[in-house]
C-alpha cells in the first residue's frame, strides 16, 4: 500500500485467546518475505485510539466482543472518511454471519468461527489487495490512481527496465468545465481515459499502464520503440472525437465564446491534448522524483502549440540511444 | 388509430434485447477479429456496412456505463472508445437470423447502398463529416428490422397489405398501425440515447420539413433513401418509388446539377459495394 514497503499491519479485537494464536500463525516469517504483523487487542475500547492514530491495514474484529458490540467498532471506522478505507473483516459464529445485516454493519467481509488457518488466509489477503485497488482507483474513471503509478513507476526504475513515460493533460479543458458545466467535463475526461486505455492496450506491449492522476492529468507508460507511435495515435483519436462534445455551433466554430471575469469576451479553441514523454534508457532514472521534475519541463513546451501535440525528452539522444 | 396498438407496439419494439444479423456479415467481423493485428479502422470499415452491427456498437459506447450517452454517432469513433475487447463480446453475442435471410438481405443492400448516397450528398453540399450523415443513412430502416423481429406477425400483414393494395412499406405500416418504421426509429433512437442528429435522420427522413434540431441529416437522408431507390439497389421492403420533396434539396441548396453529379458518382459506388455479398 505504501511507497515504502513496511510490513503490513492486521489488528485483531478479541478476547479469544485460541483465535488470537490462530491469526498470529497464520504469516509465519519465510525467509525475506515478512507477511503481516498481527497485534492483538483483547478490550475493543483501548484498541480505538491506536485504530485512529496508525490506522492498520486490516481490521478483524471478533463479534462476540464483550466490551463494545463490534458494530459499533464498525460503524465508528467506516463512519468517517478519513478511515473509511480501512477493511474491516468480522469473526463471526455460523449463526451471526446468518443473522448480519449488510445494509446495517459496513464490514466489507467476514470468517465463520472457527477459522480454518489455509482459507483465512487467503481470504484476508484477497480482502487487502481488493481494499489497496480501489482506495487507489480514480472515482470517475476507475483508472489506477496515484499510488498504483507511483509504485509501478519506482518498481520498473528499481528493475532498471527501459520504459517510456507518457504524461499527458488536455489543452483548455478548464475553459469547456466553465462553460459547460463539469459534467460535461466530466464525460471529456471519460472518453480521454478510453481512448488511453484502449490505445495503450493495442500496442499489444506487455509493459504497459494506464493511470489517473486526478482531473485532466493521466500517465501511461508503454515500452520505448513504442511511445512516438502510441503519442500519434491519442492524438489522432482526441482530435478527431472531441468535437462531438461540443454544442454544434461551438463544434462547427472551432472553438468557445465565452466572456472572463473582466467581462471580456473571450475566444477558446477546441481541447486538445498535451503529452510530455520521459524515458528510462539503461537505468538513466533513479528516483520518481526525477521523472515528474523532467516532464514538467516538457509539458511547457508541448504547452506551447494551440493545437494538440507530443514533446519526447531530449536527454535519449544525448545517452546515445536509438532514437 | 388506436393509443393502445401504438403503445403495444412500441413496448414490443423496445423490448428488443439481442437484434440478430446476416450470417455473411457476422463471420466477416469474427474472422478480422481473430487476427491479433487488425486495427481498429479496419474493423470499423466492417462493421459500418452492416446496419445491426452498427447499432449495437452505438448504442453500447452510448449507454450510460461508459459515461458519455448521446455524443458519439461514428462507428468509427465508437470502436476506439469501445476497444477490439468489447467489440469482441458484442460479435460473440451477436445472432444471426436463421429464417428470412432472403428478405432481410434486400433490406441490408438498400440500407448500405442509403448509407453511401448520404455520404456522396453530404460532401456534395459542403458539409464537415460525412461520416455522421451515412450512419444516419445506414440505421434509416433499422425500425423495419426491429419488427420484423420482435413482432414477425405485424411485418407479415404490412408485406400482405404491401402486396395487395400496390402500397410503399411506409404507406401500409401507416394504413395498418398509424404509424411507420420512422416512429419505430424514434423511440429506439430515444431509447439507446443515440445522439441526437442520428435519432433525427433516423425519424425524420420521411418528413425532413419538420424537423427541428438537424433538418440537414434528416434531408441528407430523405434524398439519399430516393436515390438508392432510383437505382433500385437492395429493396425497402416494396419496389415502389418513393416521392422526392423538393424542401429537402432547398435545405441542402442542391440544385437537380447537383444531384446529377451525385447520382453519378452513386452508380460506380453501387457497383463497387454490389460485389458485396449479404446472404
Amino acid at each position: 500500500m505504501s511507497a515504502i514497503d513496511l510490513p503490513r499491519r492486521v489488528f485483531l479485537l478479541s478476547e479469544d485467546r485460541e483465535l488470537a494464536r490462530t491469526l498470529d500463525g497464520l504469516w509465519p516469517v519465510e525467509g525475506q518475505i515478512a507477511g503481516p504483523v498481527v497485534s492483538v487487542f483483547a478490550r475493543g475500547r483501548s484498541a480505538l485510539e491506536e485504530i485512529f492514530e496508525q490506522p492498520p491495514d486490516l481490521l478483524l474484529v471478533d463479534g462476540r466482543l464483550a466490551d463494545l458490540p463490534f458494530t459499533e467498532v464498525v460503524a465508528l471506522v467506516k463512519g468517517e472518511n478519513v478511515y473509511r478505507q480501512l477493511p474491516v473483516v468480522a469473526c463471526l459464529t455460523p449463526a451471526a454471519a446468518a443473522a448480519l445485516d449488510p445494509a446495517a454493519v459496513e464490514i466489507d467481509d467476514f470468517l465463520l468461527l472457527p477459522i480454518e488457518p489455509a482459507v483465512a488466509r487467503a481470504r484476508l489477503e484477497l480482502t487487502m489487495s481488493r481494499a489497496a485497488r480501489s482506495l487507489d482507483a480514480n472515482p470517475l474513471s476507475r483508472l489506477p490512481g496515484n499510488t498504483s503509478i507511483i509504485s509501478r513507476i519506482q518498481n520498473l526504475i528499481d528493475l532498471r527496465q527501459d520504459f517510456a513515460l507518457a504524461y499527458v493533460d488536455l489543452d483548455h479543458f478548464k475553459s469547456f468545465n466553465d462553460a459547460y458545466g463539469f459534467a460535461r467535463g466530466d464525460e471529456v475526461l471519460l472518453m480521454t481515459a478510453r481512448i488511453l486505455a484502449n490505445t495503450v492496450r493495442d500496442l499489444g506491449a506487455a509493459l504497459s499502464f494506464v493511470g489517473h492522476v486526478g482531473g485532466d492529468d493521466f500517465v501511461c507508460i508503454v515500452p520505448v520503440e513504442l511511445a512516438e507511435k502510441a503519442c500519434l495515435r491519442i492524438i489522432d483519436s482526441f482530435d478527431r472525437i472531441v468535437p462531438s462534445f461540443y454544442d454544434p455551433a461551438d463544434a462547427v466554430r472551432g472553438g468557445l465564446r465565452s466572456t472572463d471575469r473582466q467581462g471580456q469576451l473571450r475566444e477558446f479553441p477546441l481541447m486538445a491534448v498535451s503529452i510530455a514523454v520521459v524515458f528510462n534508457l539503461g537505468g538513466s532514472l533513479t528516483h520518481f522524483g526525477q521523472v515528474s521534475a523532467i516532464a514538467a519541463g516538457l509539458k511547457k513546451k508541448a504547452k506551447e502549440k494551440v493545437k494538440s501535440s507530443y514533446v519526447l525528452d531530449r536527454r535519449r539522444e544525448g545517452n546515445g540511444q536509438p532514437a | 388509430m388506436s393509443e393502445d396498438l401504438k403503445t403495444e407496439i412500441k413496448d414490443r419494439a423496445l423490448e428488443i434485447r439481442n437484434l440478430p444479423t446476416l450470417p455473411l456479415a457476422l463471420t466477416e467481423v469474427s474472422t478480422l477479429l481473430d487476427d491479433p493485428e487488425v486495427s481498429t479502422d479496419e474493423v470499423a470499415r466492417v462493421i459500418g456496412r452492416d446496419q445491426v452491427l452498427s447499432a449495437k456498437v452505438l448504442k453500447m459506447v452510448n449507454s450510460p456505463v461508459y459515461g458519455f450517452p448521446g455524443r458519439i454517432g461514428s462507428v468509427q469513433h465508437s470502436l476506439v472508445l469501445l476497444g477490439l475487447n468489447v467489440i469482441r463480446g458484442v460479435i460473440i453475442s451477436t445472432s444471426v437470423f436463421d429464417i428470412m435471410v432472403e428478405s432481410m438481405a434486400g433490406l441490408w443492400e438498400h440500407s448500405l447502398g442509403c448509407a453511401t448516397a448520404c455520404q456522396r450528398l453530404a460532401r456534395r453540399a459542403g458539409f464537415k463529416d460525412p461520416e455522421e450523415y451515412s450512419v444516419a443513412g445506414l440505421l434509416h430502416d433499422l425500425g423495419k428490422v426491429v419488427t420484423a423481429c420482435q413482432m414477425p406477425d405485424v411485418k407479415a400483414r404490412i408485406d400482405e397489405v404491401v402486396a395487395a393494395d400496390d402500397l410503399t412499406y411506409f404507406e401500409a405500416e401507416r394504413k395498418l398501425l398509424g404509424f411507420g418504421h420512422d416512429r419505430i426509429n424514434a423511440w429506439i433512437a430515444e431509447h439507446w440515447k443515440l445522439p441526437l442528429r442520428l435519432k433525427e435522420g433516423m425519424a425524420m427522413h420521411h418528413k425532413p420539413q419538420l424537423a427541428q434540431y438537424y433538418p440537414d441529416v434528416a434531408a441528407v437522408v430523405h434524398i439519399g433513401d430516393f436515390l438508392t431507390r432510383v437505382y433500385e439497389f437492395g429493396s425497402g421492403g416494396d419496389d415502389q418509388a418513393v416521392p422526392l420533396k423538393p424542401e429537402a434539396l432547398k435545405l441542402l441548396k442542391l440544385t437537380m446539377c447537383d444531384l446529377e453529379v451525385v447520382l453519378d458518382e452513386l452508380e460506380g459506388d453501387l457497383s463497387e459495394i454490389a460485389g458485396l455479398r449479404f446472404a
